[in-house]
């Protein structure tokens, strides 16, 4: 502890063993008088400390601040109070402490000596260190909140802003959905109908060119062609709302979009008419699409007769062919899914009057028109629509006001197979007939079920027709020879026609199939394509196509 | 903003040549309360406050103009020209010192004398220069102000306690002589200790007086040499006084001091 001599009385121990550091400092500025508790805090002997400066014994902080802060503060108003300073003891370790200083003047005011009195603040300096910490933190956590805020908000519109563009894609998709399903649903009905209407009107017509010419029997036979003529336009109208619904019955080949469009060149001309010029733009090395080469033809039509209607002061029609890759960014962006690859770009540009957002919103839409009644069934972009979505491609519409409008169609790139040739059939074929060969018919409509065996006997078919499954495989299994089985695809009773064709194989592999319907899904259509080796006549179909389909399944090989 | 509130500028004294009187880092216009009055027959005497520190406006303190002693000095000028005062005798203390020089050097028409009360134009040794402080000191320094918000005196606790919880440690604060904001008081610590003005001495012509006290550990004599040296037209008075604040712990000889140079100029 000390190294001084004992303390001989009571006040002296107080003042050296006092719990402070006591020190008395001359009007010359040195200790004259420092007690053993200062003495052992610093680690110094009083005789050290003694004849030495109190700042002396001060970081290089506190020196500086104690001659310009606190000496002259002690001088003018003669004392100072718990100046918190750091001693640096003998073996320098510090110890924080706090400091009172006051002036003791004589009577004649002179400055006798300075008395110093230190405290150990080790424990308050360490509470406060810890306050000053708390606050930081707690002020560092507000900033942190603040910006956690300033982001929170960005965030929250950021997300809002995705969630109402995935909500509005969705709604967009459900609409699309519900329109496809309400109009695949009137096309099947239609469909129905249509194959009973046109195959009476075809009935009518053979009967016809069997009596002798008269007067009547004409205007019977123009009324009867009138008939017809309608009759087929419905059926076109069906098929494109089955197109728009994506239930058409596609058969997606590979195919050269140039050559395609090439062959098409004329028609789309006299589409067009005289003050629209037709420009093509065949890309070198386009690759293969595969997509049905049809749908496909009457997609580019439907294209060319909006380009035309948008022209009416006449205007260039320009379709460009390219290679194209989607990728992720692009696809994400989209309302609908489509994959990220490499697709065969068609591109349909007009010089026309435009449309405004509003009206983008809304064309793919079956039966919204812009033109006057009576001039455009609003068919013609919902079968574009459709045809591609079901293709597995994409389609982009880029339009403004006064400015054209450009379709993009973005269809799968095929790969490996060989482009199809594409050929036009005009020359006339003699209906084939049937050789006494035994069709099983399953249809559920009785009246198309009746027209259907009634065309096929007049062929020269035996015909043996029931409206279900069930009845269906008991002719089956029974000895009754049966060449083709011809089978609506949607029946009643739980069982549909590809089942029921399955189970009829299973009892004679060597029979010949023919599906029909007019609402192609799921039973023998995989993703709106029929699989290779399945034979399918679409509702509504002729006399004609009945009879040559019929024909062409019985006589191929297997 | 007037130059005189911002400043918190008084002026007394019967004469017609102004003496200006700057108060060093730490303190503010009192610093001179025993030496002014010896001048006041004679002179006009002209005290402020730098920014931040007593009476000042602390509105106008601004960390980027004051984070140069160039901040002060063209306050001074700008008082000078305020009061319409030329040819003055300025007296300055510790870093006003040399605050003064910077004001002499770019308006050496204001200041027909300069008197230099413990002038250090940089702290830090560099060379052969002794400055008196070592580079890692004047670190350990800054380091100290920017990690210790304890401040000097229980003062200063209510920075860290938030005045609202201890009004009354504000109130002592305002109360006592030297008023500072311990804030700003960190920030012209960094720059008085960080400043090199050396470059600065040759050019100033401006009779000077360098009042260097012994035992000053802010500016040790070698420094007030070294002024002396480089400051052309300059005296240097070595003075019994210790410390470094001889206009208080010494006033009667500062008065001395100061008065033997001014008779002559």
């Amino acid at each position: 502890m000390s190294h001084e001599p004992e303390p001989t009385d009571d006040l002296e121990d107080l003042f050296e063993n006092a719990p402070c550091g006591y020190l008395s400092i001359a009007p010359s500025g040195l200790i004259a008088k420092v007690n053993a508790t200062f003495s052992t805090w610093t680690g110094f002997t009083q005789s050290d400390l003694v004849g030495r400066r109190f700042q002396d014994f001060l970081n290089v902080a506190g020196r500086i601040f104690y001659e310009t802060h606190f000496a002259p503060l002690l001088r003018m108003q003669g004392f100072f109070n718990e100046v918190a300073l750091d001693i640096v003891g003998r073996d320098g370790q510090r110890l924080p402490v706090l400091v009172n200083a006051v002036e003791r003047r004589n009577v004649a005011g002179n400055l006798q000596f300075i008395r110093i009195t230190v405290f150990n603040a080790t424990d308050r300096r360490r509470y406060e260190r810890e306050l000053l910490d708390a606050r930081a933190a707690v002020e560092s956590a507000n900033v942190a909140l603040r910006e956690l805020n300033v982001t929170l908000e960005a965030r929250v519109a950021r997300e809002v802003d995705e969630r109402m563009k995935a909500e509005a894609a969705l709604r967009q998709s459900q609409k699309m959905e519900a329109i496809g399903q309400l109009t695949g649903g009137v096309a099947h009905d239609f469909n129905n109908l249509l194959t009973i209407i046109i195959g009476g009107l075809d009935s009518i017509g053979r009967h016809i060119e069997k009596l002798p010419t008269s007067h009547e029997l004409e205007r019977m036979q123009r009324f009867r062609d009138m008939a017809l003529h309608g009759a087929r336009r419905a059926a076109t109208l069906t098929a494109r709302l089955l197109a728009f619904s994506r239930r058409q019955a596609l058969d997606p080949k590979p195919l050269d979009a140039n050559k395609l469009i090439a062959g098409l060149t004329d028609l789309l001309q006299r589409t067009l008419g005289e003050t629209v010029a037709l420009d093509v733009v065949a890309a070198a090395g386009l690759w293969l699409t595969l997509a049905d080469p049809g749908e496909l033809e009457n997609a580019l039509v439907n294209l060319a007769v909006n380009a035309r209607d948008a022209m009416t002061d006449g205007g260039k029609l320009t379709i460009e062919t390219a290679n194209a890759s989607l990728d992720d960014a692009y696809v994400s962006a989209l309302t609908e899914p489509v994959a990220p690859g490499q697709y065969v770009l068609i591109a349909v540009s007009d010089t026309g009057c435009g449309m405004d957002q509003e009206t983008l919103a809304k064309v793919f839409e079956p039966f919204f028109t812009t033109k006057e009644v009576g001039k455009g069934t609003g068919l013609g972009l919902s079968q574009v629509y459709g045809f591609t979505c079901q293709t597995g491609g994409h389609v982009h519409l880029y339009s403004k006001v006064g400015e054209g409008t450009t379709v993009r169609l973005y269809l799968p790139r095929a790969i490996g197979g060989e482009a199809i040739v594409r050929e036009r059939n005009l020359t006339l074929v003699p209906i084939p007939h049937g050789g006494g060969e035994t069709i099983l018919l399953v249809e559920d409509d009785a009246d198309l079920r009746d027209f259907s065996a009634g065309a096929l006997r007049e062929l020269g078919y035996q015909v043996l027709a029931v409206s279900s499954g069930p009845p269906a495989l008991e002719v089956i299994r029974s000895a009754t020879q049966i060449d083709l089985l011809f089978t609506d695809v949607v029946l009643p009773d739980g069982m549909n026609g590809r089942n029921l064709a399955a189970e009829a194989l299973n009892h004679r592999t060597n029979l010949k199939v023919l599906f029909t319907t007019g609402y192609t899904r799921n039973a023998i259509v995989h993703h709106g394509r029929l699989e290779g080796g399945v034979h399918l006549i679409g509702k509504p179909f002729t006399f004609e196509e009945l009879a040559t389909k019929v024909r062409a399944v019985l006589d191929a090989p297997g | 903003m007037s130059v005189i509130k911002r400043n918190n500028v008084t002026v007394r004294g019967r004469g017609e040549r102004a003496m200006i009187f700057a108060h060093g880092f730490g303190c503010d216009q009192n610093m001179w309360r025993l030496v002014t009055p010896a001048f006041e027959d004679k002179f006009k005497i002209v005290l402020f406050d730098h920014v931040g520190a007593g009476g000042s406006d602390l509105k106008a303190y601004s960390r980027e103009k004051y984070s140069r002693l160039d901040g002060y000095a063209e306050d001074l000028i700008e008082i000078c020209n305020e009061l319409a005062l030329s040819d003055t005798i300025f007296v300055g203390h510790s870093v006003s010192s040399m605050i003064g020089v910077l004001a002499a050097a770019k308006a050496p028409q204001l200041f027909g004398a300069l008197v230099l009360v413990g002038p250090s134009p940089r702290y830090i040794n560099d060379d052969d220069y002794i400055g008196g402080f070592s580079a890692s000191q004047i670190e350990e320094l800054l380091d100290f102000l920017d990690s210790n918000h304890m401040g000097w005196s229980t003062a200063m606790a209510p920075t860290i306690m938030g005045n609202a919880d201890r009004p009354d440690l504000g109130e002592e604060l305002s109360n006592s002589f030297c008023r500072t904001d311990p804030e700003i008081a960190k920030h012209f610590a960094r720059t008085t200790f960080m400043s090199d003005n050396r470059a600065d001495l040759p050019r100033v012509s401006t009779p000077s007086l360098i009042l260097q006290c012994s035992e000053d550990v802010i500016a040790p004599s070698s420094v007030g040499e070294y002024v002396h040296t480089h400051l052309p037209n300059s005296e240097l008075v070595m003075m019994r006084a210790t410390g470094h604040c001889p206009n208080l712990s010494a006033p009667e000889e500062t008065i001395a001091a100061i008065r033997s140079f001014v008779d002559r100029r």
